[in-house]
């Protein structure tokens, strides 16, 4: 899953700090989701969706390996 | 009180259980305690030969590294939730293969050193439960370190 946090967080103006503060969590776990290294629960995604006023998948997208064939 | 909600009464219970962690000030309680039981241990090696001061040490221990490792962090998050559970996890394998492997480095350590040593006498209940919350605390840290 890849996301665009970093530019969502660009077009606000704020810091990976001002985005955790924001939203309850540290500043490391916002880089880790920047990073791809961690997959956010449907709880943080739904704040950040808040955030950013965007649904969730405006700024969350599944990867090829990621989808299921039905 | 009918059966429904005395099993959403449980579940509610259990999950405020799961979720439960001492505040960040037992890490450091938990270390003091570590430090006292390690001195202790040395002066009953060292001076005083009461068995007592090795038998609490051993307690102070385990004790310490629980506190530490029930503690929560500056921040806690999601995140570090997941990297403590991936470190217990994997500590509990870690010292499930070292267990099993034990008579394996006590017969290689018999050879080296020359000496008949018990193979199977395995580690000892206490070792094993300092071995999986030290594996758990460095390999947290270690993930900590990583995602950083």
């Amino acid at each position: 899953m890849k996301n665009s946090i970093k530019i969502e967080r660009a077009i606000l103006g704020i810091t990976q700090e001002d985005l955790a503060l924001k939203i309850g969590v540290s500043r490391q776990t916002i880089s880790s989701i920047e990073k791809n290294r961690y997959i956010p629960s449907t709880l943080l995604a739904l704040r950040l969706s808040q955030l950013f006023t965007k649904p969730v998948n405006a700024f969350f997208e599944l990867e090829q390996e990621d989808e299921v064939l039905i | 009180m009918n059966l429904k909600s005395i099993a959403e009464c449980e579940r509610r219970n259990l999950e405020k259980m799961k979720r439960y962690r001492l505040p960040f000030g037992y890490k450091k309680i938990g270390i003091l305690v570590i430090m006292i039981s390690i001195i202790g241990i040395i002066i009953n090696k060292t001076s005083i030969d009461d068995n007592l001061f090795a038998q609490v040490g051993k307690y102070g221990i385990l004790l310490g590294l629980v506190l530490i490792s029930l503690s929560k962090e500056k921040i806690e998050d999601e995140l570090v939730i997941s990297l403590k559970m991936q470190a217990y996890t994997f500590a509990f394998v870690i010292s499930v293969i070292l267990t099993l492997t034990n008579p394996l480095f006590t017969y290689i350590a018999s050879i080296i050193a020359n000496k008949p040593m018990d193979i199977f006498k395995g580690m000892g209940d206490w070792q094993i439960l300092w071995l999986l919350l030290s594996i758990q605390l460095f390999y947290f840290e270690f993930l900590k370190r990583m995602s950083r």
